[in-house]
C-alpha cells in the first residue's frame, strides 16, 4: 500500500459564515493524474489551497503524500502548485522567474526549465507581464514542474486558455508524467477538458465529494439504458438508477452496477463520462443523499 | 529569499539610489559653498560683535533650497512608508503572486521576515544618508540658530526612526487590507495622525519639563480682545537661550495660575480704559485716542505688580537625549508593527 497523493477527513473549510467545503472525506491515489471536476464554486480551489497549505482546515484534517500540508521545507518540496490564472509577477523577466525557482527551490532542475523555455520559443528576456495566456500558462507549468515535486496541483490551469493553447498546455503535461513520476491532480469545472488526460475522476459539488473513482471503472459500471417505459423500481437491487427520463412509452435510465445486464428487454449504450459527471453533479446540486463515494479506490 | 527578494525591490531601490545620489551631488555643491560664504561673511564679524547683518545676509543664501530640503525631510520617511512598505505585501496578494512566493520551498515565516528586514533595511538606509546629507548641509546655518526645537524633527537621528515605523506599518496595513491603494492610503493617514501624536503629546513630556519664572517686567504682553469679548491679559515669555518653551502661563505671588476668567476680571478692575480698539478706517491708522498710553502704563504697572509669568520648557541640552529617546520611540513602534505583520501573515492569512 502506497501512501495516497491527498488524503482528507472530515475536512471543512468555512470563509466566516460561507462554508466552502464540508466534511469531505476523500482518498486520492498516488501515481494518477487525477481529474477534480465541479461546477464554479464546488470547493475546488479551497481543497487544492487546503493541499498546499495556503489555507489551513476550519475542523477535520488534509494530509498531503502523509505531511500535513505546507508543514516544513521537505513537505513545500514534494507539492508542486500551479495557481489558478497562472500568476506570475509581471515585472519580473522570464529568466528571473527561473532564477528565483532555483534559489527558492532544493529540488531544481534548471535543464528542464531552461529547455522547456527554449521548446516553447520564448525569449527568456522577455518580461513576464507581456506574455500571453498561453505562454503564462506554459511559464507557470514549467516552474511548478522544474520544482521536481512528487505531487503537482493544477487549479483551473486551463480554463482561460483558447482550444489550441489548452491543447498544447495539456500536451506538455502529458510529456512530464510521460517523463517523471508524478502524481497529478488537476481540476476544471468541465470535464471534457480533462477527460483526454485523467485516469481517475473525483466529482465535487456543494463542498462534497458527489463521486471519486477510476475512469475506466467509471465507465465499465456506468449504462445508459432505453427500452420500453416501466417503473425503476423494478430493476435489480444491484442497479442504482441515478437518471430517469420517460418519453411516450420510451424510457432511459442512468444506472449504475457492477452486475452485467441481463434483461433482454433494454437496449444498452454505453455512456460517456460528461454524461456521468453531469447527473451526478445533478444529483448532488438537488441534495439526493447517499451519493455513491469510492468505487472501489484503487490502492 | 534573500536574492529573490533582491530581485523584486531591485528597481526601486537603484531608482532610489540614483535619487539620492543626484541629491547628494547637489547638496555637496552648495553645501560647500555655504561652508565657504560662512567663513567670508560671518566668521570676520565674529571678531568685530555685531553679526546681525552678516548672518542675516548669510542666511538668505540658497532659500529655495532650504525651504525645499526641509520639507523633503519632513515628507521622505512618510513617502518612503507608503510607497516602499505599502505595496511590499499588498502587491503580493493584491496580484495573486503570493500563491506562487508561498508555494516555493520558502516556508512563509522566512518569506516576511526576509521581506521586512531586506527591504526595511533599505528603506532605513536611504533615510539614513539623507538625513546626514541634509543636517550637513545644514550645519552652518544652523550654528546661527537660537534653537534646535523648530527643526527637531527633520535633522539628525529622528528621521530614521519615522522612516523604520512608516515602512513596518505600511507594511502591515498592507498585509492586512490586501490591496495596495487602500493600504497605502491608510498608511498616509495613520502617519500623519502618528506624527501629530508625537509631536502634540508624547514630545513635550519625554522628560518632565523645566520651570522659570520671569518677571512680567521683562516679557512681552499685551491686550487681546478675542470675538468681542472682554480684553484679556496675554504674555510671551521665552525660557533660556536655545529652549523649547511649552507654554508660558499668567501665575499671581501664590504661585496659582490664572485662568481667562481671572484675567479679564483683572483687567476689567484695574484698568477700565482698556477696551477694544477703535475700528480702522479705511485711510491708514487711527489716532490713539487722548491718554491711553498713559492707561496702558499704568495697567502694565499694576499686572506687572500682581502677575509674574510661569515659563514651562525644554532646555537646548535635552535636544540629543530627546532625538534619541524619539528615535527608540519609533523604532518600538516599527518592531511592534512588524511582529503584527508577521503574525498576520503567517497565522490570520490562511
Amino acid at each position: 500500500m502506497t501512501i495516497a497523493a491527498l488524503e482528507t477527513e472530515g475536512l471543512t473549510k468555512r470563509y466566516g459564515r460561507r462554508t466552502a467545503l464540508s466534511d469531505t472525506t476523500m482518498t486520492i491515489p498516488a501515481g494518477r493524474v487525477v481529474g477534480l471536476v465541479g461546477p464554479n464554486g464546488a470547493g475546488k480551489t479551497t481543497l487544492l489551497h487546503l493541499a498546499v497549505g495556503l489555507l489551513e482546515p476550519t475542523s477535520g484534517s488534509i494530509s498531503v503524500l502523509g505531511d500535513r500540508p505546507g508543514s516544513g521545507p521537505e513537505a513545500l518540496a514534494r507539492v508542486g502548485f500551479l495557481a489558478q490564472e497562472s500568476p506570475l509577477y509581471s515585472r519580473l523577466r522570464i529568466d528571473d522567474h527561473l532564477r528565483a525557482g532555483a534559489w527558492l527551490n532544493p529540488r531544481w532542475d534548471a535543464d528542464f526549465a531552461n529547455a522547456r523555455i527554449a521548446e516553447l520559443g520564448l525569449d527568456p528576456r522577455q518580461r513576464a507581464g507581456t506574455l500571453s495566456g498561453g505562454q503564462r500558462s506554459q511559464l507557470a507549468l514549467t516552474m511548478a514542474v522544474a520544482k521536481r515535486p512528487d505531487l503537482l496541483l493544477l487549479d483551473e490551469p486551463v480554463a482561460a486558455l483558447d482550444p489550441l493553447a489548452r491543447r498544447e498546455f495539456l500536451q506538455t503535461l502529458m510529456e512530464v508524467v510521460a517523463a517523471q513520476s508524478v502524481s497529478i491532480v488537476l481540476s476544471s469545472h468541465l470535464i471534457s477538458d480533462l477527460e483526454r488526460v485523467c485516469d481517475y475522476l473525483v466529482v465535487l459539488v456543494g463542498g462534497r465529494v458527489a463521486l471519486s473513482g477510476d475512469v475506466d471503472e467509471i465507465l465499465a459500471t456506468h449504462h445508459l439504458l432505453s427500452g420500453p417505459q416501466r417503473d425503476p423500481s423494478s430493476l435489480p437491487a444491484s442497479q442504482t438508477v441515478l437518471e430517469a427520463s420517460h418519453i411516450g412509452k420510451q424510457s432511459t435510465l442512468l444506472i449504475r452496477t457492477t452486475d452485467p445486464i441481463l434483461d433482454p428487454s433494454w437496449t444498452v449504450t454505453p455512456v460517456t463520462l460528461d454524461d456521468i459527471v453531469l447527473a451526478y453533479m445533478k444529483r448532488a446540486r438537488d441534495g439526493v443523499p447517499n451519493a455513491p463515494r469510492g468505487l472501489a479506490v484503487a490502492s | 529569499m534573500t536574492r529573490f527578494t533582491w530581485l523584486q525591490s531591485r528597481t526601486q531601490t537603484l531608482a532610489v539610489g540614483a535619487l539620492l545620489a543626484a541629491l547628494a551631488i547637489a547638496l555637496a555643491i552648495t553645501g560647500i559653498h555655504l561652508s565657504h560664504l560662512y567663513s567670508d561673511l560671518v566668521k570676520p564679524c565674529a571678531a568685530n560683535g555685531d553679526c546681525g547683518l552678516a548672518t542675516g545676509e548669510f542666511s538668505n543664501h540658497y532659500n529655495f533650497l532650504q525651504g525645499a530640503l526641509m520639507f523633503l525631510l519632513r515628507v521622505a520617511p512618510a513617502i518612503i512608508g507608503i510607497f516602499w512598505g505599502g505595496p511590499l505585501i499588498a502587491r503580493e496578494l493584491e496580484t495573486g503572486t503570493y500563491r506562487l512566493a508561498w508555494t516555493q520551498t520558502v516556508s512563509r515565516q522566512r518569506w516576511v521576515l526576509t521581506k521586512l528586514a531586506g527591504v526595511g533595511a533599505m528603506a532605513v538606509l536611504a533615510a539614513g544618508l539623507l538625513t546626514l546629507a541634509i543636517t550637513w548641509w545644514y550645519r552652518a546655518l544652523d550654528s546661527l540658530n537660537d534653537s534646535m526645537w523648530g527643526v527637531f524633527d527633520a535633522r539628525d537621528v529622528v528621521p530614521i526612526g519615522y522612516t523604520f515605523f512608516a515602512f513596518m506599518a505600511g507594511a502591515l496595513l498592507g498585509a492586512v487590507l490586501r490591496r495596495t491603494v487602500p493600504a497605502m492610503a491608510a498608511s498616509l493617514g495613520l502617519l500623519v495622525f502618528a506624527r501629530i501624536a508625537i509631536q502634540q503629546w508624547v514630545r513635550p513630556h519625554l522628560l518632565s519639563p523645566l520651570h522659570q519664572t520671569v518677571s512680567l517686567a521683562n516679557t512681552g504682553f499685551g491686550f487681546m480682545v478675542r470675538n468681542g469679548g472682554r480684553p484679556d491679559l496675554v504674555v510671551k515669555a521665552g525660557g533660556p537661550r536655545g529652549s523649547w518653551v511649552i507654554n508660558s502661563q499668567l501665575v499671581d505671588h501664590s504661585g496659582h495660575v490664572a485662568g481667562a476668567a481671572e484675567r479679564m476680571a483683572f483687567v476689567a478692575q484695574n484698568c477700565p480704559n482698556i477696551g477694544p480698539p477703535p475700528l480702522s478706517k479705511p485711510n491708514g491708522p487711527v489716532p490713539a485716542p487722548p491718554g491711553a498710553a498713559a492707561a496702558f502704563h499704568n495697567c502694565a504697572d499694576q499686572a506687572a505688580r500682581t502677575f509674574h509669568v510661569l515659563v514651562t520648557y525644554q532646555p537646548a541640552s535635552r535636544y540629543w537625549p530627546f532625538q534619541w529617546l524619539e528615535l527608540g520611540i519609533y523604532i518600538l513602534l516599527g518592531l511592534a508593527a512588524a511582529g503584527l505583520c508577521f503574525w498576520w501573515v503567517t497565522k490570520r492569512i490562511i
